[in-house]
């Protein structure tokens, strides 16, 4: 009984997922990102990037080192309501008992492979269950549009700000 | 080096608060109070400030200026938009983007001006019980608000974006517009949506907010008005909290006393602060028929550079499909551009991994058109609901059958003008679709396609309505002059009094109408004005 009535308030609570998305100040200082989920996102990163990201290792984990960074930038300015709904998914996706509601399965993400993982994201994708389209979109839109907002990654948009005047930021 | 006017006014003795420095809680009174410094509260403040009266203007969020444009969207987004631009309706199907900063979204709007479509001022005399208000009347407010703002139709080539749109009309045969924009001096760079860096957007924040500062009004930035306190049929004070720089409460309250007090916080805030303050409301239309325009977007990739970041961001429109079946028919849609950044494109597209890497990296062969549709004149087209929710407020805006009708015929519409302009691949943005080759596969694919909440995105950044303006109290809150009907000391002046929405970007019909219904609010406040106003305006 006490295991069913966790389910409902995880389910009851997962309904909230909401997700808006991203964005960052390029101040980072004071981040503490021992909370920001690294190590669940180091394995979704690379799904979500793949493609955009660079091939030869060393610029590849710098891209998904500020892509962290940008990401728990994000979430800093977004409204209470939004953090408090990604910082649940999140947990869901870190806990067992989430990790079983959301993906049907208790395996780790981290003991996934890719093609599994892309699995996972395309059942939510196309789910009929609004909660875990909106975790989808959620999580997505957090990840595209941290990543994007950092210059460092425009280089294959052949995309760069004018340069206005002497002195431009 | 820009030189920043906003940091020159403030040098030079402007009133500028920022409520988040304050340490103790603080009364202020002048004769009116403004709640909201955007299209409609600028236009407000500049002239009741120059009728002589001594005005305060309220602000929730910060007050930036050129220096803080620094044309990127990690910063534009969460210093000037509300929710840092992830703000949706309840349900998360429509993306709203609003601006949240002193200026309100003409900070960080795309410049288009266009006056209140002649049918939309009908439909609202005719079945909302308008009074008023007829092309004829609002010609000289426009003109008016036009030569105030410096709107003038864009004499340069509208960049290859807008073009596209402009190519497509000419090889269809269709209707297509050039666009009058509110700008002076612009540099053509394509970053209006971030803050002009160049002040050359002539946005409240750069016209009628310095004016009304100028000859005497204050701004306070950083406030948020909780409460409109009421006794009998008057507003005797608005309850306030001071917001710190993170918009969070930073635990000083404020009091605002004045004669008389304007709405313009735009029309998610304005219906919500009044549902907050339980104002009378007997029939219950408070926050209802809250309309958006809400808009599909479809992708196409040119072999040639279309470069969407640069440039006038919207130069051409085309009405082709706004009227086609009546005012208040099957709903019409307009036909624009957006301005294509990297995190708006991103975020907007649909998919990951190698498939939206592959799009990114045609970044600037990617041409966007969007397709706004005109809500609120079909019987079956109700719009939305602002309701408040215990840790705020929330917009309901169910999606119906209606709608995606009319999605379907947009995309259609969409793809059919992007062929015609020359596109090699068209992309509805839907989940489910791909890339469409010609013109003949895209009308059965999107014949066929699956429409749906969630599954296709619908975007706003026109919020109207919630608080109808008119003179039949079962369907208006506040009359044609923007006066309450239950509050004598309250005016509404903003978005949210528009009984439907416009099938036309709003700013210039919020202009407009304010610089009217202030006007009017003028004399009255003051029969013996300091400056005259114009004599066709008789008050009430």
């Amino acid at each position: 009984m006490e295991r069913r009535t966790f389910l409902l308030a995880a389910l009851t609570g997962t309904a909230a997922l909401a997700l808006g998305s991203y964005l960052y100040l390029p101040e980072l200082e004071g981040i503490d990102t021992d909370q920001d989920h690294r190590v669940l996102l180091s394995v979704l990163l690379p799904v979500f990037l793949d493609g955009a990201l660079p091939e030869v290792e060393g610029p590849r984990l710098q891209a998904l080192n500020r892509t962290q960074e940008a990401i728990a930038a994000s979430m800093a300015v977004l409204p209470s309501h939004q953090q408090q709904e990604l910082q649940h998914l999140f947990g869901l996706l870190e806990a067992q008992l989430g990790l079983l509601l959301l993906t049907g399965s208790l395996t780790p993400l981290m003991l996934r492979s890719p093609s599994e993982l892309i699995q996972m994201l395309e059942r939510w994708r196309t789910s009929y269950v609004d909660l875990l389209v909106t975790a989808y979109q959620g999580l997505r839109e957090l990840v595209m549009a941290s990543f994007y907002a950092c210059p460092e990654h425009w280089a294959r948009l052949h995309y760069a700000k004018p340069r206005l005047f002497d002195g431009a930021q | 080096m820009i030189e920043d006017p906003i940091s020159a006014g403030l040098a030079a003795g402007w009133q500028h608060l920022d409520a988040g420095t304050l340490k103790q809680d603080r009364l202020f009174e002048a004769d009116v109070v403004i709640v909201g410094s955007g299209a409609g509260g600028g236009v407000a403040a500049e002239i009741l400030t120059q009728a002589g009266l001594q005005v305060i203007l309220l602000e929730a969020g910060p007050l930036k200026s050129s220096s803080d444009f620094n044309m990127e969207e990690r910063r534009a987004y969460p210093d000037l938009y509300q929710q840092a631009a992830a703000m949706k309706t309840a349900d998360k199907g429509i993306s709203l983007f609003q601006g949240r900063a002193v200026g309100g979204s003409t900070t960080i709007n795309w410049t288009t001006c266009i006056r209140t479509p002649e049918a939309t001022l009908d439909f609202w005399a005719g079945h909302k019980g308008v009074a008023g208000l007829s092309g004829a009347s609002l010609a000289p407010w426009f003109e008016r608000m036009e030569r105030r703002l410096n709107v003038h139709e864009w004499q340069y080539e509208p960049n290859r974006n807008n073009a596209a749109l402009k190519q497509g009309c000419i090889a269809l045969g269709w209707d297509y517009t050039h666009i009058k924009r509110n700008v002076s001096g612009c540099w053509n760079t394509g970053y209006c949506g971030m803050g002009c860096p160049v002040n050359a957007k002539q946005s409240m924040l750069v016209t009628c907010i310095p004016a009304a500062l100028q000859a005497g009004a204050q701004l306070l930035s950083g406030v948020r008005v909780v409460k409109i306190e009421q006794h009998k049929d008057k507003v005797y004070a608005l309850k306030a909290e001071a917001l710190d720089s993170a918009g969070k409460p930073s635990g000083v309250a404020l009091m605002f006393k004045a004669r008389h007090y304007i709405l313009s916080a735009g029309a998610i805030h304005t219906p919500a602060l009044l549902l907050r303050s339980g104002a009378v409301d007997p029939h219950e239309l408070l926050g209802k028929r809250t309309f958006l325009h809400p808009s599909l977007l479809s992708g196409a990739l040119f072999n040639e550079a279309i470069n969407g970041h640069s440039g006038a961001p919207q130069s051409i429109y085309s009405d082709q499909f706004v009227w086609q079946h009546g005012a208040a028919g099957e709903l019409g849609y307009k036909l624009e551009v957006p301005p294509i950044h990297p995190v708006l494109i991103a975020s907007k597209t649909l998919g990951y991994g190698s498939s939206h890497a592959e799009l990114m990296a045609q970044f600037n062969q990617l041409q966007v058109t969007i397709a706004l549709v005109r809500d609120g004149f079909h019987e079956q087209s109700r719009g939305g609901q602002v309701r408040l929710t215990r840790s705020g407020y929330e917009l309901d805006y169910p999606l119906d059958d209606g709608f995606w009708r009319a999605a379907r015929r947009a995309f259609a519409s969409m793809a059919e003008l992007q062929f015609a302009a020359g596109a090699r691949k068209v992309l509805p943005i839907s989940e489910g679709m791909g890339y469409l080759n010609s013109w003949a596969e895209a009308k059965q694919a999107i014949a066929t396609m699956t429409l749906a909440p969630l599954k296709t995105p619908v975007a706003s950044a026109h919020v109207m309505g919630g608080c109808a303006f008119g003179e039949d109290k079962t369907q208006a809150m506040v009359d044609s002059w923007g006066q309450s009907h239950y509050l004598e000391n309250l005016s509404v002046m903003d978005g949210s009094i528009f009984p439907t929405s416009l099938g036309a970007n709003p700013q210039l019909s919020i202009y407009a109408i304010v610089a009217r219904n202030a006007s009017a609010l003028a004399k009255r406040l003051r029969p013996e004005p300091a400056k005259a106003v114009p004599a066709d305006v008789r008050g009430h």
